[in-house]
Parts: C-alpha cells; structure tokens; sequence
C-alpha cells in the first residue's frame, strides 16, 4: 500500500511536473469555459423549453463534451509507460521491489486522478450559476461522478496503449483510435436487427448511459461496465508488463 | 553459508540469437566479483537475468539462495542495480529522487532522512541535492545511481560498467567507493576495462559471446597467460639513480622500464584542485 502511494504520488507529480499537463489543461479549461458560456446563452432564450438544466447539456449532452473526454485521456496517459521505456528508466523502476500491479495501478492512478482534477475545476462555473440562480445539485453530482467513471474507462485504455509503445505519439493515436472505437459501438444500436443484441449495443452505448448520468440518475448498469473495462484494461497493462520480451526492450 | 549469488548452467536465447549459452559462475558472500568482456559478450544480459528484469530460457539462478524468477520481489529488496546507462527523471531533484526511491525500496519512514544522508554523504553529492537531476553532468548522474543504489542498504550490488563514460577522477572516485563499499556488501561488477578489474575484484569471470572462458582471480589468470607473475613497480626519482639501482637486479627476466608517467597521472595531477 505504502508503495502504491509513493508511486502515484510519483505519477502524480510526472503529470504535473511537465509543461504539457499545463497546455491541456488551460486549453481544456478554455474549451470549458466558452461551452458553458454558450450554454448560459442558450438556456436563458425565452423561446428555449424552460424544463431543460444546464447539467444535461453540460455532461455528455454536447459534442464538445466528448470531444474533451476523448482528448484529454490520451494526452494525460501517452506519456506513463513509453516515456519511461524511450528513456530506460522503467529498468529501474522495475528492478526495484514493486510488484507489476502496482505499477500499472499507479500508472493508472496519477493519470486519473490528473484528470479528475481537471474535470473538478469546472465545478467553479456551476458555484457561479449558483450566484445567479437556483441550482438543482443532484443532477450535477452524478453528472461528475459519471464523467469520472468514464475517465476511469478511458484512461485505462490510455494506459494500456502507453504500455505497448516506447513512442509517445504512438500511444496517444493507438489509444485515441481504442477509446472512439469503445465509444462508436453504440451508435450501431438502430443496424442491428436481433433483440438480443441489440439490447447488448444498447447497453455499451456510452451516449446512453450519459443521458442518465446528466440527469442524475446513477444506474449501477454503466458503473459495473465502466469498472470492468477499466479492470480488464488494466489486466491487460499488468500482463503487458510482466512480459518478458517486453522488459526485454 | 549459501552462495550470494548462484548461476547454474544458465540459457538465454532470442529468436535467432543465444546471447548467453549454458554459463555457470558463483559468488561468494563479501566478494568483489569482476564480470568482463567485450562489448556484446553478454554481460548486460546475465546482469539484467539476475536482477529479474529479463527471464532466463533455462538454467536456474539464485541471489542468497532465493530463486529469480519465483522470489523475484523479495530478492529485489536485497539488491542494488545500476544499469549501464543510468536513467533518472531529469525533472526531479537528486535528494526528491533519492527520497522516493529509499520510499519504495521499503526504507521505513523514520530512517528514511539519515539513509539519505548517508547516500549523499558516501556519493559526495551533498552539494548538488537541491539540483534538479536533469541539469547534472554524467559523472554526477552517475553518483546518483549509486546512491540510488546504496540507499535500500543492500546485501548484493550489481553494476553494470559503473565507470564507463566518466572522466578520469571521476572513475579514481567511483572506483574508490565500490572498494570501499566492498567490506560490507558483495558486489559483482560488469566492466570491459581490464585494469579495472585489477584495481577493484578478487575474482574475475571472463564471458566471451555468451560463454564463460574462466573464473579465477586476476593474479591466477595472469599466471595462466604468462607462466609466471608480473610485478608492476612505480618508481620515483631521478632517471640515473634508477637505472642503477635496477641493474643491480638482472636476476629478473624479462626487466622492462618505461621511464614515461603515465597519462592518467599527469591528467589527474593537473586538474586536482588543491584542497
């Protein structure tokens, strides 16, 4: 445990310590900032429905929302293991007396929880709507807590590609291109003809269970197949890791 | 008392290659062990089997009579590597480095500041722990690694060619400190320097493309050779008197002199500050 610690810690700070995390995170914050604007604008149209909150829109209910979700992943896990195998420096790390899943936790972990970060500051532009009206919390809690549910997916997917590569670019593109496929299975739910599957497609379709999300409704639906992707992602990471052409390399 | 450190007919081999082909050695507890060859022999590979980071094809290794692949974590505990080309994060600073490493290799908390004393302190890197470890030169990166390797208080070192790439005090200093690091741990010490091994081992194993050609000690290996042992005497004083005093000992065959100082010396003269 103690160890997990240090190396998230570790990770953590390998986030923080470079500039690029700074880049992303005051573009994403731009990007952010100019969406819930937008929305401001549009909600306070007279001719808008009145029912319609910010938070359905703010989580999931746009394009940008994704989009964001989906760049920023790549970005904060490119670097985890591939920057570490182009310089060596995994030699040392594993030549220590760290156990492989605890350096894919951690791995997975600093990355993670960067994101969450980033995610946590645009709670700053829901305390302001609060100034000027009322604000129904609800919706927004799990809008959070399904954001970061899907960042866990999404970031272990990141993981998981950073662990095949030693080129940083490499794994951000073979990651970008895993988590668009993970996110287009769903949208095949009107081709498919059988019921059974595709109440199967249905349930992948992370623009569904977003939809819940954003209304505050936490279904345990998405969360346990958000929890195992993220478990099988990171699986998959460990044994990447404990394999031994790989730690040839 | 068990071995340190036990190779048994050990395998290693690539799709097309057999980097290393059925090599036994041992090493014995408090031993400074020299593993030489030439570059591509194979040292790398049997260092880096030792130290769990590759797994061998076959043959079986023990480091204080654990096995490497099955009690992989709990020997990792017991060792120090420095890899051939240290690798740190440039982005941290030596003692943050050096205190997170002494966190994962299990140094408890509250040793954990006079470990790092002690590895500043024996690496002579307390002027630079403030620096960020990617603004150091080589030589320090390198001490870096060494204190790195020190700080988990070790039984067994392994150093894969610590002196390689450092100028000449620095390989004075570096080889000074594996000596003295040698009355208390066993170390086993890569290097394709041969006065290297002179200075520092008692025992030499010689690895040739991946087979070892002999385990001995340096003085055993040169008899081998030569037939007879070769003293290297350095003499100091004016030429005449030398010569003289050495003619008197034509006993000795095979008398060569070379009245030449070595370069080594006039560099290191040269460039030690006075102190």
């Amino acid at each position: 445990m103690s160890n997990l610690l240090a190396l998230t810690g570790r990770e953590w700070k390998a986030v923080w310590y470079s500039p690029i995390a700074y880049v992303v995170g005051a573009s994403f914050l731009l990007l952010q900032g100019w969406v819930f604007w937008l929305l401001v604008v549009v909600l306070n149209d007279p001719r808008v429905d009145p029912t319609w909150r910010m938070s359905q829109f703010f989580f999931g209910g746009t394009f940008f929302y994704w989009l964001s979700c989906l760049m920023l992943a790549p970005l904060l896990t490119m670097r985890t293991f591939s920057e570490e195998k182009r310089t060596g420096t995994i030699e040392v790390l594993l030549s220590a007396p760290v156990s492989d899943w605890q350096v894919a936790a951690s791995k997975f972990l600093g990355a993670w929880l960067s994101y969450c970060a980033l995610w946590g500051t645009t709670l700053v532009f829901f305390l302001i709507l609060r100034l000027h009206t009322a604000l129904d919390w609800g919706p927004v809690v799990s809008g959070y807590v399904g954001t970061w549910l899907l960042g866990a997916v999404l970031v272990s997917v990141g993981t998981l590609s950073s662990s095949l590569t030693r080129n940083q670019v490499i794994a951000a593109v073979v990651g970008f291109v895993l988590m668009l496929l993970l996110f287009s299975v769903g949208f095949l739910d009107a081709f498919v003809a059988d019921q059974e599957a595709r109440r199967t497609v249905e349930y992948l379709s992370l623009l569904d269970h977003f939809r819940d999300f954003a209304r505050g409704v936490i279904d345990t639906r998405p969360v346990v197949f958000y929890l195992s992707v993220t478990a099988a992602a990171l699986f998959l990471t460990i044994r990447t890791i404990a394999h031994p052409r790989w730690r040839a390399s | 008392m068990s071995l340190a450190i036990e190779v048994r007919e050990l395998t290693k081999r690539y799709e097309t290659v057999t980097a290393l082909d059925r090599i036994s050695f041992e090493v014995k507890p408090g031993e400074i062990m020299g593993f030489l060859g030439p570059n591509g022999a194979g040292k790398t590979t049997t260092l880096r089997v030792l130290t769990g980071l590759l797994s061998p094809t076959s043959g079986s290794v023990r480091i204080d009579g654990l096995d490497v692949e099955a009690q992989s974590l709990e020997i990792r505990r017991r060792i120090g590597y420095l890899p051939e080309n240290v690798s740190l994060y440039p982005e941290l600073r030596v003692q943050e480095y050096l205190a997170y490493r002494a966190r994962i290799k299990g140094v408890p908390r509250a040793q954990r500041r006079s470990r790092l004393d002690e590895a500043l302190q024996r690496c002579a890197l307390g002027d630079v722990r403030r620096r960020l470890i990617g603004r150091l030169s080589k030589g320090y990166r390198q001490r870096v690694g060494l204190a790195d390797c020190l700080i988990g208080h070790p039984s067994i070192l392994i150093l894969d060619e610590p002196t390689v790439g450092l100028d000449p005090h620095q390989i004075r200093q570096t080889r000074e400190l594996i000596r003295s690091l040698g009355q208390t741990t066993t170390i086993l010490l890569s290097t394709h320097i041969l006065p290297e091994v002179e200075m520092i081992c008692q025992r030499v194993a010689i690895i040739d493309r991946g087979v070892i050609v002999a385990v001995d000690t340096p003085e055993n290996l040169r008899k081998r050779l030569t037939g007879s042992q070769v003293v290297h005497v350095e003499l100091r004083g004016a030429e005449g008197v030398i010569e003289q005093a050495l003619a008197q000992l034509k006993s000795i065959q095979g008398l060569q002199t070379d009245a030449r100082v070595p370069l080594e010396e006039v560099f290191i003269r040269l460039t030690t500050k006075e102190e």
